[in-house]
């Protein structure tokens, strides 16, 4: 059940984030990129 | 007993500010900077009798600016003679329709209804929307330090009517500015604006939305030169005691079990300090001056995982004739999506592009003394340039690019430019790198958006090193002249409190 509930879930970020305009994918986009990093420039 | 209480590694405005303010706290302070001449980016130079500024070419937000100098017993006012520029720009827009924006919200406002009636009645909503953040940014968040989570909590305690602004910063500055103007040419005369936060409109964050409004509190051009800022904080700090020593370059930190001990300089002397105020490129300071070994290895991944903001090319233009401009500022715009195209398949990609758009600051209209006497001085920041060029390098492509960039103003803008320059210097990315130390010619040290920004940007009492504190861009609020000399007071708030 949790798996489903977790494939939904994504499925339905992928579906909101294709339905947006080409400018705000490109901002999403670019702050997706940078996130692994967040951890790690908080203690810079 | 170390040689002095605080050392600061450059005299920008924010190394300046600090090392002023923690003059008058009582301390021993040395300045030390690399280069020649004070203020970093906020600097004047001499060429065949024109007077050029080296980056920034206004003052905005100036009451924050004010705030420095009245924690230094003064005002900004009587430390710096300044000229109020309006209006705030003459914009020429790609079809050639030209807008003028007033100081004056209301005249603006005319001049809007004059290109799209309809749209004037967005910039009435857009201006109380921006006002509003603009108060409570400006003392909630630009002069509270943003090192921890601790402290954002107390910032948004303290000003809560901030959280009202919460959709900005999950937005693009191009959805700000979309929300409220429908007419593609009044959102073309406010676009440019988004390169003030070193990104374009589709990636840069929706706060910086603000400084189009932000300018309408007034701009200033500071008579003889932005470098009587710099100049007039360095004179202040004077009167306590801070010592400024020029052509004296920083190699490496001392620290020792962690902690910053003081600095060896280029010829191997070594000064010892209690302190020190770094008003460097965050990652120049924390990878070479200190050294990764210093460093722990999440702090090492952080620092390293910054990039550099964008760098643009400067064209300083000593003329012989009066230039048919409007006023101080021209902004030689391109719509909103062009500019996106630019940044992603131009910029980006190590091109430069050979169709010129930024700022023309006619500096000499507002203060006659930067010229001799029938002459004026224009310096035009024009697009972003990238730090590698493809296929070519700026040494090369100089000379052909000066000519290129006169030439093409001349036939579209400034009518009779060509024949009438005597003194042309364009400042490349290289040579800004060369002049300010300042990697791949940055002119904001570090990439500004919200994964670079508040408490993800090296913090201002560093978390890795003891003793060390970071002022200027690559620190929170980031740059800008306002907002490095911020970065000071919020430093030397935090010493008081710490050391």
């Amino acid at each position: 059940m949790k798996k489903k509930l977790l494939i939904a879930g994504v499925a339905l970020a992928v579906f909101i984030y294709m339905k947006q305009p080409e400018r705000k994918k490109r901002f999403l986009k670019e702050i997706l990129r940078q996130v692994p990093f967040l951890i790690p420039r908080y203690y810079a | 007993m170390a040689d002095y209480d605080v050392i600061v590694i450059g005299a920008g405005c924010g190394g300046l500010s600090a090392g002023a303010l923690l003059a008058r706290q009582g301390r021993r302070v040395l300045v030390v900077e690399q280069s020649g001449m004070i203020g970093g980016c906020c600097s004047t130079f001499e060429k065949d009798g024109f007077r050029f500024d080296l980056g920034a070419s206004l003052i905005e937000d100036a009451e924050v600016i004010n705030w420095c100098f009245e924690r230094l017993g003064t005002s900004l006012p009587k430390e710096v003679d300044l000229v109020s520029c309006d209006p705030v720009y003459d914009v020429i827009l790609k079809d050639g329709t030209r807008l003028k924006y007033p100081i004056s919200s209301e005249e603006s406002a005319k001049n809007i209804g004059a290109v799209a009636p309809g749209d004037v009645k967005g910039w009435h909503s857009y201006a109380e929307y921006m006002q509003g953040f603009l108060d409570a940014a400006l003392k909630g968040f630009f002069l509270a330090p943003a090192n921890t989570n601790a402290d954002l909590v107390r910032l948004f305690r303290k000003t809560p009517q901030l959280l009202r602004y919460g959709p900005m910063f999950a937005s693009s500055y191009q959805g700000v500015i979309e929300k409220y103007f429908k007419d593609p040419r009044i959102r073309e005369s406010i676009a440019f604006q988004s390169f003030y936060g070193g990104l374009p409109p589709n990636t840069c964050p929706g706060y910086i939305a603000m400084v189009p409004w932000s300018e309408h509190a007034g701009i200033y051009y500071s008579k003889g030169g932005m470098i009587g800022i710099p100049r007039a904080l360095e004179r202040c700090g004077g009167k306590y005691g801070m010592t400024v020593r020029l052509k004296t370059r920083v190699n490496s930190v001392i620290v020792r079990n962690r902690r910053a001990l003081g600095v060896i300089l280029a010829d191997g002397t070594e000064i010892t300090s209690d302190l020190v105020v770094s008003d460097i490129n965050a990652k120049l300071l924390y990878l070479e001056m200190i050294g990764e070994e210093n460093l722990p290895w999440l702090a090492r991944v952080g620092i390293k995982s910054y990039e550099y903001s964008m760098a643009t090319p400067m064209l300083y233009l000593g003329v012989d004739y009066t230039p048919p401009l409007e006023g101080h500022h021209t902004l030689i715009t391109r719509p909103m999506e062009e500019l996106n195209d630019y940044w992603w398949n131009v910029y980006k990609k190590g091109r430069f592009g050979n169709e010129h758009f930024g700022i023309v600051s006619w500096t000499s209209h507002s203060d006659p003394g930067l010229a001799p006497e029938g002459h004026h001085v224009l310096v035009l920041t024009l697009q972003p340039g990238p730090y590698r060029l493809r296929g070519t390098s700026w040494d090369d492509c100089k000379s052909a690019l000066t000519e290129e960039i006169i030439r093409y103003m001349s036939d579209r803008y400034i009518p009779g430019l060509a024949d009438h320059v005597k003194v042309a210097e364009l400042s490349t990315p290289l040579d800004f790198e060369r002049r300010l130390l300042s990697p791949e010619g940055a002119i904001y040290a570090l990439r500004q958006d919200l994964t670079s920004g508040v408490a993800f940007r090296p913090a201002a009492k560093s978390k890795s090193i003891k003793g060390l504190y970071l002022v200027g861009a690559s620190t929170h609020p980031g740059g800008g002249v306002p907002t490095t000399i911020a970065s000071g007071m919020i430093a030397a708030d935090l010493i008081q409190q710490y050391e």
